[in-house]
C-alpha cells in the first residue's frame, strides 16, 4: 500500500521539486526574452542572432569540440563548490586552489620525471589533486577549530595563493622567452592527448564523467553524503545526532580541493602549453560557485549547467563572427538573469502560495 | 465604555506557504475593557491568529477591524502604533540592558540628538508605579526573575500606550503562586479600561480570569461564550471534541528491575559566567522508572541536559554514568552508543533537519547501524521500509516518507522524533519537554509511548516545565531551583502542585539527607 503512495507523484506546482523545475524553465525563458529585446536594439536581424546563439555551436565540429573541452574544468570547479555548499560550508577558496594547484601541474609537467606519455599527465594530476586536497583544508580547519569566518579566510587565501603562485613562477619556473609572466613550456610527455580529436574528446572528459558519478553516489547513496546533507541543512541537528562537525568539515574540504586540483590539471594540460598564474586559470574557481547555484548543488545538475553555460558562450562567439555589432559578452546577461531569478526566494512564490491556499482549502473542506 | 467593540475579525483565514491551513473563516469580536480568553489545543491556531492581530503575519483572506476601521498591518510596528501590545511566550528582552533601556528601545524620549535618560527613567518609573509593578526600573534585566521579566514585557506594552494587550501563554513560565499575582494585575488593567486577550491551554486559569472565552479547534472558531455559561466539561468538550485523557497511572506496570541504575549523576558542578549554574547535583535514574525534573525554566535544566547528553563534555566536574559506564570525556556519539536516547526540547532546532524528507530524519541517530546500510552505501530501501513502519506505528500523518518534515504539524514532527529515538532501542532516555507545543492527541500518544518504554525497563529522565506532565508521568520527582536540587519526592503520586510550587520558587529547601534519596533510593 505504501508503495502505491510513493508512486503517485504530485506534478503540480505545489510539489517543491516540480516548483524548482518550473522556476528554472521560466527563469531561462525570461532571460532569453530580455536578451532578445537587447538584440532587437543592437542587431538588424535579431531573430537570426538569437537562432545563431542557440544553434551556432552545432554548426561546426570545431565549435562543439570547443564547448566539450572548455566546460570540463568549470564542471570540476562546480562539483567542488557543490560539495562545500551542500555541507553548509561557505568556503570560497576554489579560486585560489585552482591557481595554486596550477603550480603543481606546471612543476611536474616541466620536469622530466618520466618519459611515459601515459604516466606523466597522471603524475601532474596527482600532484595538483594532492595540493588542492591539503590546502583546501585550511579555512575549514580554522572554522571548525577556532570559529573563524571561513568566507573571509578563504577569500584572503585566494589572494595569498595567487601571490604565492606568482612568486614561485618568477623564482623557479620562469621562462625567458615571453614578456608575460609564465612558466617554461611543459614537456611534450605531459600533454593530454585526444581520444577523438575532431570533437576534442580527451581522457579529461572520462575523468569528469567518473567524478560526476562518484560525487552522485557520495551525495545520495553514501553515509558521508547523508552526513553532509544533515550538517548542511541543520548543523545543530547533525551534532545532536552524533555526527562530528570537525571531521565532516575536513573531509568535505579535502574532496573539494581534490576536485579543484583535477580541474586545474585538465585545463592546463589540454588547453595551454605553459602556465601563467595570472591568466590560465583565473575565474574558474569563482564560476564554480555560480554553477553550483545553478545546478542546485546536485552533481549532475552542476555538470549540465556547466555544459549549457559554455554552450551559450560558444553560441555568442559564433554570433560575433557573423555580426560584429554584437559583443560576445551578451552571454553574461543571460547568465546573470538566470542566476538572479533562480536564487531569488520570492520569484514565483506568490503564485505558488495562491495555489497552495486553494489546495489547502480544498483538502480542508473534505 | 464597556460593550464597545474594539476589535473585530471577519472571516479571517491564514494558509501558510507549506499548505497548512492555520485559521479558517474565523469570526470574533472583542469588547473594550474585557478579559477575553482564546483557548484551544496546542496547534489549534491560536498563535497564528494572534500574530495576524499583531501584524506579524497577514491574513490570506478576511478582514480585521480595529476601533471601527479596517486595518492591514504591515508589521508589528503598525499594530503597536495603533495601540496593540503583545507579550510573547518567549520574552523579547535584551538581558544586558536595564529595564528602562529595554522599555524605551525603539521609542526613546530624546533631547537633541541624544536619549534623554532622566526623562526615560522618570516616565518608565511613573508607568510602573501607576500599575503597581513594584519594579526598580534601573535594574538590569539579567538580574530579574522570570516573573519580573514578564512584568517588564507588560510594562513595555503599557509604555507604548497599548489599549489591547495580547498575552501569549503567559502562565507557562510561572509557578502557581506567581500566576495568581499576575491575575490580580490583569484585573487591575481591565478596571483601567484595557482589553486583555489571554491565550492559554490551561483551562482552570482561563475559567478563573476570563469574562468571555472563545474556542478554536483545528483552526476553526467554535464560538464565543460568557465564562459563566460554560462548565469545565463543556469547555473541554469544545476544545478537543471529546473527554479528557484518563489517568496515566493505570498503564504503568510494576516489574522488578532489581533497582538497577540506567544513569547516575554524581556531584555535578558547572559554572557559567563565573557563577555556579549547576551545583551538588546527584541523582540516579533507575531502569523501568520515569524520574521527573520539575522547575521553572532557566533553573539549570538546560545545562544539566547538555552535561548528561555530552553536548557539553568538558565544562563540568563530577561523574555521569550511563548503563554502568563512566562517560567522562565522551561525546554525544559515545553516550548514544551506550544506550542513551534523547528527545530534545528544541524540536525544530536540534531534533530535525526541516527541509529534508521524513526518511532522512527517521534514522539520523542510528544511520551507521547495519539494518540501514548495505556495504559501502546506505540501504535506501531498508530506510524507506523502516520509515514507513515507524510512520504507521507512531500514527504520523504524512502522505509518504519523502515529504519534507517541516511540512508536518508540530505534533507529527514530534512523533517522528520520538519514533526515531524509540527505534534506537535505548536503555536510558532523556525526554526534554516531550509534549511542548503539540496537540493533545499527539501529546497523549507520546505519553503512552514513554510509559511503554518505561514498562519495558528503560530508565527515563523527564524534564518538563509543565507541572501536570511531570506529576502525571513520573514515578519520582526532583525539583531544580537555581542550579541545585531543592526537593526530592520519592512518590510522585502523593505530591501536590502547591508543594512543588514552593520548592520551584525557592521558598522551601530540603536537607541534604532528604535530597540524598534521589541518588540512593
Amino acid at each position: 500500500m505504501t508503495e502505491k503512495k510513493a508512486k503517485s507523484v504530485n506534478l503540480s506546482i505545489t510539489n517543491p521539486r516540480v516548483f524548482e523545475v518550473i522556476k528554472m524553465v521560466i527563469s531561462i525563458l525570461i532571460a532569453f526574452a530580455i536578451t532578445f529585446v537587447i538584440l532587437c536594439l543592437i542587431s538588424k536581424n535579431p531573430v537570426n542572432a538569437l537562432v545563431t546563439i542557440l544553434t551556432g555551436p552545432l554548426t561546426k565540429k570545431r565549435y562543439i569540440g570547443s564547448v566539450i573541452e572548455s566546460f570540463i574544468p568549470y564542471a570540476f570547479s562546480g562539483l567542488a563548490a557543490g560539495v562545500l555548499f551542500k555541507s553548509g560550508a561557505f568556503n570560497l577558496g576554489g579560486e585560489g586552489i585552482f591557481i595554486i594547484s596550477g603550480i603543481s601541474v606546471a612543476a611536474v609537467a616541466c620536469n622530466a620525471l618520466t618519459t611515459s606519455h601515459m604516466l606523466h599527465p597522471v603524475l601532474c594530476i596527482l600532484a595538483a589533486a594532492l595540493t588542492g586536497c591539503i590546502l583546501m583544508i585550511i579555512p575549514s580547519f580554522l572554522k571548525a577549530k577556532f570559529g573563524t569566518n571561513e568566507m573571509v579566510v578563504s577569500l584572503m587565501l585566494n589572494s595569498i595563493y595567487s601571490g604565492v603562485a606568482m612568486f614561485i613562477t618568477r623564482k623557479y619556473l620562469l621562462t625567458n622567452t615571453t614578456s608575460t609572466i609564465g612558466t617554461k613550456d611543459y614537456l611534450a610527455t605531459a600533454k593530454i592527448g585526444y581520444i577523438y580529436e575532431p570533437l576534442r574528446i580527451s581522457p579529461c572528459l572520462l575523468l569528469l564523467i567518473a567524478a560526476t558519478i562518484i560525487m552522485y553516489l557520495v551525495m545520495f547513496k553514501s553515509r558521508l553524503g547523508y552526513q553532509i546533507r544533515l550538517a548542511g541543512t541543520n548543523p545543530k541537528f547533525a551534532e545532536y545526532s552524533g555526527i562530528s562537525a570537525f571531521k565532516l568539515a575536513i573531509v568535505t574540504a579535502m574532496i573539494a580541493g581534490t576536485l579543484c586540483g583535477i580541474g586545474a590539471s585538465c585545463q592546463l594540460l589540454t588547453q595551454t602549453s605553459f602556465y601563467q598564474p595570472d591568466k590560465s586559470l583565473v575565474g574558474i574557481g569563482f564560476s564554480g560557485m555560480l554553477l553550483s547555484m545553478l545546478g542546485r548543488n546536485n552533481p549532475i545538475g552542476i555538470v549540465v549547467a556547466a555544459f549549457l553555460i559554455k554552450y551559450l558562450e560558444q553560441g555568442t562567439s559564433v554570433l560575433y563572427f557573423v555580426d560584429r555589432a554584437i559583443p560576445s559578452e551578451i552571454v553574461a546577461i543571460v547568465e546573470g538573469i538566470v542566476i538572479l531569478l533562480i536564487s531569488s526566494q520570492y520569484f514565483l512564490r506568490g503564485f505558488r502560495e495562491k495555489k497552495l491556499l486553494k489546495e489547502g482549502l480544498e483538502k480542508d473542506a473534505k | 465604555m464597556i460593550g464597545d467593540t474594539i476589535l473585530k475579525l471577519d472571516k479571517v483565514t491564514k494558509v501558510y506557504p507549506n499548505g497548512t491551513v492555520a485559521n479558517r473563516d474565523i469570526n470574533m469580536e472583542f469588547e473594550k475593557g474585557e478579559i477575553h480568553s482564546i483557548v484551544g489545543e496546542n496547534g489549534a491556531g491560536k498563535s497564528t491568529l494572534m500574530k495576524m492581530i499583531f501584524g506579524i503575519e497577514s491574513p490570506s483572506s478576511g478582514t480585521i477591524t480595529y476601533k471601527g476601521q479596517e486595518v492591514h498591518f504591515q508589521s508589528s510596528l503598525d499594530a503597536i502604533k495603533a495601540g496593540i501590545g503583545m507579550v510573547h511566550q518567549h520574552f523579547m528582552l535584551i538581558n544586558s540592558f536595564s529595564i528602562v533601556d529595554n522599555i524605551i528601545l525603539g521609542d526613546e524620549p530624546t533631547s537633541g540628538a541624544f536619549i534623554d535618560r532622566k526623562e526615560a527613567t522618570r516616565i518608565t518609573q511613573e508607568v510602573s508605579d501607576k500599575y503597581n509593578f513594584e519594579l526598580d526600573v534601573t535594574a538590569k534585566v539579567s538580574s530579574l526573575s522570570v516573573a519580573k521579566k514578564q512584568k517588564v514585557e507588560i510594562l513595555k506594552t503599557l509604555y507604548r500606550n497599548a489599549e489591547l494587550i495580547i498575552l501569549d501563554e503567559p502562565t507557562s513560565v510561572l509557578t502557581p503562586q506567581e500566576t495568581e499575582k499576575l491575575f490580580v494585575q490583569l484585573r487591575q488593567f481591565k478596571e483601567q479600561g484595557h482589553t486583555i486577550l489571554f491565550i492559554s491551554h490551561k483551562l482552570e486559569e482561563v475559567k478563573a480570569i476570563s469574562d468571555r472565552i472563545s474556542v478554536i479547534r483545528n483552526g476553526v472558531s467554535k464560538g464565543t461564550y460568557r465564562n459563566e455559561e460554560l462548565t469545565m466539561e463543556q469547555l473541554t468538550n469544545l476544545i478537543i471534541g471529546r473527554d479528557l485523557e484518563s489517568d496515566l497511572e493505570q498503564f504503568k506496570t510494576h516489574e522488578d528491575f532489581n533497582n538497577e541504575k540506567a544513569m547516575i549523576v554524581n556531584d555535578l558542578y558547572m559554572e557559567r559566567n563565573g557563577k555556579p549554574a549547576l551545583n551538588k547535583i546527584s541523582f540516579a535514574v533507575k531502569k523501568g522508572e520515569i524520574l521527573g525534573i520539575a522547575g521553572v525554566e532557566g533553573n539549570g535544566q538546560l545545562d544539566l541536559i547538555r552535561c548528561i547528553t555530552g553536548l557539553e563534555k568538558t565544562a563540568y566536574t563530577g561523574k555521569i554514568t550511563i548503563c554502568g559506564k563512566d562517560t567522562t570525556g565522551m561525546n554525544i556519539k559515545g553516550r548514544r552508543d551506550l544506550g542513551m536516547a534523547y528527545i530534545p526540547e528544541d524540536r525544530m532546532g536540534d531534533g530535525i533537519a526541516g527541509p529534508l524528507p521524513i526518511s532522512d530524519n527517521m534514522i539520523s541517530t542510528y544511520y551507521t547501524r547495519d539494518d540501514v546500510n548495505k556495504g559501502m552505501f546506505m540501504d535506501n530501501k531498508a530506510i524507506d521500509r523502516i520509515s514507513d513502519e515507524l510512520i504507521e506505528t507512531f500514527a504520523v500523518k504524512a502522505e509518504n516518507n519523502k515529504v519534507s518534515i517541516d511540512s508536518l504539524s508540530g505534533g507529527n514532527i514530534q512523533k517522528v522524533v520520538v519514533a526515531r529515538e524509540y527505534n534506537t532501542h535505548p536503555k536510558f532516555m532523556i525526554a526534554e519537554q516531550p509534549t511542548h507545543g503539540i496537540d493533545i492527541g499527539s501529546a497523549e500518544f507520546v505519553h503512552h509511548k514513554l510509559i511503554e518504554l518505561r514498562n519495558e525497563g528503560v530508565g527515563i529522565l523527564l524534564v518538563s516545565a509543565d507541572l501536570n506532565e511531570v506529576m502525571d508521568l513520573s514515578d519520582r520527582i526532583i525539583v531544580l531551583f537555581d542550579g541545585e536540587i531543592a526537593g526530592y519526592f520519592p512518590n510522585a503520586r502523593t505530591v501536590t502542585d502547591q508543594q512543588l510550587g514552593m520548592y520551584m520558587l525557592g521558598a522551601s529547601h530540603q536537607t541534604e539527607e532528604e535530597i540524598g534519596g534521589a541518588l540512593n533510593d
